[in-house]
């Protein structure tokens, strides 16, 4: 199963669903991470880590352990 | 202070997401009619202010901490929601406005209709229609309005344009808003579910309000939405979910893995910089005032008892305070415009990697930032951080940080170490310490988060999420202003307790014998001055309590004198330096303050040997215990009231004197054995 966090600079998917058993899954819901968005790994930190995702027409920096409750494939 | 309640009198309060614009709106609507203020880089709590004159209404309005939903996570999101729904002193708020960013619509539109939904009276503000505008859209407002019940405006917080509508139709309204009793929300009953079927309904809510601008002159807007099938409206909604390009380029660069990491050292070492080279021409003025001023009170009332009152006891306690005020405000206005200009957010990311390794978490950043203006509003800001356990030890470690209350006390003992033309190398000195202070809470917080529960005991889910904003050019007016506010509403709080802490010093330091004896032949007048102050002193009140504390200030080397202004300076740092000019000041003199109060320290030797108490191992023996002691009790406080109990202040309180005796008793003694004096 593909996560967002498995995303190189540039790519752009759909999300496909939300794990919703991780403990950040409602607040990743709620900043606008929901099945059907477009989304793009726009840059990374400095250490890879977290990572800045666009969505909804704004850019969300969050840990990878963090996006790793996106699905995308 | 809440404003006082007029029979007309509306309550409105602001809500929004974070970056929506709210404060700026804000700012706008209150003018300079401030209650309370939030620091730089750290709103956490809310702020009242009263409606300008000049719109006619009477209002108090309260701007709040930016939350993403109802259902807060972190403890500032609690205050948000919990002030929305009463305010301690408000109660129930007749409007609420909620500022909703017209560039990323869906995702604010969650808020309100959140708010919506729990029975408020709403009015939605658009923000941001120019970047909506430059992406080639624009909201339907009368269309939006009508899906989503409430009146909606668009404004520009920036240059007031719109808020007039805004502004008529509150005003045409304010007895029409009455209070419908609420919907409580509880967390327990919001699930994701919830969360999917309410964007679901904002989704469509969008599709209907959101219009292309077909070209720049002729838009016919009801035409453009009909023609709008499924599929361009994917196309379209595509194009306005762009983010702004500019921002992704210098993000690429200020992210980057090494250049990332050169402008954020960059940028912290101008700003740590900064507070000492601009503030210094400033001090250096202040500093001379306040002696003129003292001098003045002398002369004007003589050397008695009320007039060395009034220049020791008054004019010099809180001068030797106030010099330090602008090096607070020039924190607060770089912090201001770090924030205001986007990067903030950044510093948070990019540090969020290191920081969690000790426990900490990228949130930590600014809370740590904030601790070298002052651990109160830091400690403050470290409500943003959702994790419990690290939330609770950013807090630990944050008195570690050097707050700017010991400037003043590093910039006298610094220039007693550097006088005049090695004035420079105190400077860099500074700038070690401060590097210092980072590298010692870094090094506590790591220990501390190695002996996992003793000493903090709270787990739960580790995450950092936190929006990117989009980097604009700050804005220097609202930045300035803020900046002035916050200054102001740190002196109202210290200023008091450094007088009355000033005049009881002076009181301790002058009585019971105010008018000692002593034999007058054969010398001058002014020796006269010097040989009664100096015994005034030996037979106070304070030296008697100094000669208990002698036995703990013996190993420092040090004597009772300095021992009653450390004691003094448990109740806030800075208050060190007044007892010192109140101790050890001969009252007349020429120079600055400053100058006068050098060369007292310089002649003054232990009881009655002819051992110096002021040498280079007992002034760094002195800075060492600054760096670790926890002397401030407005910190013991507020990390009191930010934690829930007594265990971390009293922890905090115990573990960084008894580091800071211990420490700086190895340093003076380390350095006299290998010969310093």
């Amino acid at each position: 199963m593909k996560t967002a966090a498995d995303l190189k600079c540039g790519d752009k998917v759909t999300i496909n669903g939300v794990n919703i058993e991780h403990p950040s899954a409602k607040r990743i819901l709620e900043v606008g991470f929901t099945p059907g968005q477009e989304i793009e790994l726009v840059n990374k930190s400095v250490f890879d880590d977290p990572i800045a995702i666009s969505v909804r027409g704004t850019v969300i920096a969050l840990r990878k352990s963090d996006a790793d409750c996106i699905i995308i494939s | 202070m809440t404003p006082k309640p007029f029979a007309d009198n509306l309550f409105i309060t602001l809500v929004g997401p974070p970056n929506s614009g709210k404060t700026t709106l804000f700012n706008y609507f209150s003018g300079k009619n401030y209650k309370t203020v939030n620091y730089p880089g750290a709103t956490v709590d809310s702020a009242i202010a009263n409606l300008q004159k000049k719109f006619n209404i009477n209002a108090s309005l309260m701007d709040s901490p930016g939350i993403v939903s109802l259902y807060p996570e972190t403890a500032d999101e609690v205050i948000a929601v919990n002030h929305l729904y009463k305010h301690p002193k408000l109660g129930k708020p007749d409007l609420v406005i909620v500022t909703v960013d017209s560039s990323q619509l869906s995702r604010h539109l969650y808020l309100a209709k959140q708010i919506i939904d729990s029975n408020f009276n709403v009015i939605i503000a658009l923000t941001m229609v120019d970047i909506l505008e430059q992406k080639g859209f624009e909201v339907d407002e009368e269309k939006l309005s009508e899906l989503i019940d409430c009146k909606v405006f668009k404004v520009d917080g920036r240059s007031g344009k719109g808020t007039d509508n805004l502004l008529s139709f509150i005003n045409a309204n304010k007895n029409g808003f009455k209070k419908k009793p609420l919907q409580n929300n509880n967390s327990a009953n919001n699930n994701t579910d919830d969360v999917l079927l309410l964007y679901k309904e904002i989704e469509l809510i969008e599709d209907n309000c959101l219009i292309e601008i077909e070209n720049n002159k002729n838009i016919n807007l009801k035409k453009a939405n009909k023609q709008l099938n499924l599929i361009t409206n994917k196309i379209a909604k595509k194009k306005c979910n762009q983010i702004d390009a500019r921002t992704v380029k210098i993000d690429k660069v200020l992210l980057h893995s090494t250049w990332g990491l050169v402008f954020f050292f960059l940028i912290m070492s101008f700003t740590f910089t900064s507070i000492f080279w601009f503030a210094q021409p400033i001090m250096n003025f202040v500093s001379y005032i306040f002696q003129s001023l003292s001098d003045e009170f002398l002369t004007l009332a003589g050397n008695n008892l009320f007039g060395m009152f009034l220049a020791n006891g008054i004019v010099n306690g809180v001068g030797s305070v106030a010099i330090f005020i602008p090096q607070i405000l020039i924190l607060f206005l770089i912090l201001g415009l770090l924030e205001d200009s986007g990067y903030l957010a950044r510093g948070a990311m990019l540090i969020d990697k290191p920081l969690s390794k000790i426990g900490l978490n990228g949130k930590s950043f600014v809370p740590m930032l904030s601790g070298f203006a002052c651990a109160i509003p830091a400690m403050m800001a470290a409500r943003t951080i959702p994790n419990r356990r690290e939330r609770l030890l950013t807090i630990f470690i944050l008195p570690l940080l050097s707050c700017s209350a010991r400037l003043p006390v590093y910039t006298l003992l610094l220039a007693f170490l550097f006088p005049g033309d090695k004035a420079w190398i105190a400077g860099i000195v500074l700038a070690a310490i401060y590097l210092f202070s980072i590298i010692s809470s870094v090094l506590v917080a790591a220990i501390i988060n190695k002996l996992n529960n003793k000493v903090i005991n709270a787990e739960d889910n580790s995450s950092f999420i936190l929006e990117l904003p989009a980097y604009r050019k700050p804005e220097i007016k609202v930045v300035a202003i803020n900046m002035w506010h916050s200054g102001k509403l740190y002196l109202q709080k210290a200023g008091p307790i450094i007088l009355v802490l000033s005049i009881f010093i002076w009181f301790f330091t002058s009585f019971p014998n105010f008018d000692p004896e002593i034999n007058t032949d054969n010398i001058k007048q002014e020796q006269i001055h010097e040989l009664k102050d100096s015994e005034r002193l030996a037979t106070s009140y304070a030296a008697d309590f100094g000669k208990i504390i002698q036995p703990l200030m013996t190993p420092l080397g040090l004597d009772w004198r300095v021992g009653v202004a450390l004691i003094s300076a448990f109740t806030a740092r800075e208050v060190f330096v007044s007892s010192m000019a109140l101790i050890f000041k001969v009252t007349d003199s020429n120079g600055s303050l400053m100058e006068s109060m050098l060369g007292a320290m310089k002649n003054s030797k232990i009881g009655n040997s002819e051992q110096k108490l002021f040498t280079p191992s007992s002034i760094i023996g002195i800075i060492i215990f600054f760096m670790f002691a926890l002397q401030c009790l407005s910190t013991i406080a507020i990390s009191r009231k930010e934690t829930g109990s007594w265990r971390i202040p009293l922890l905090q309180l115990i573990i960084f004197s008894g580091l800071a005796y211990f420490l700086s008793f190895v340093a003076v003694n380390g350095l006299r054995f290998f010969g310093l004096s």
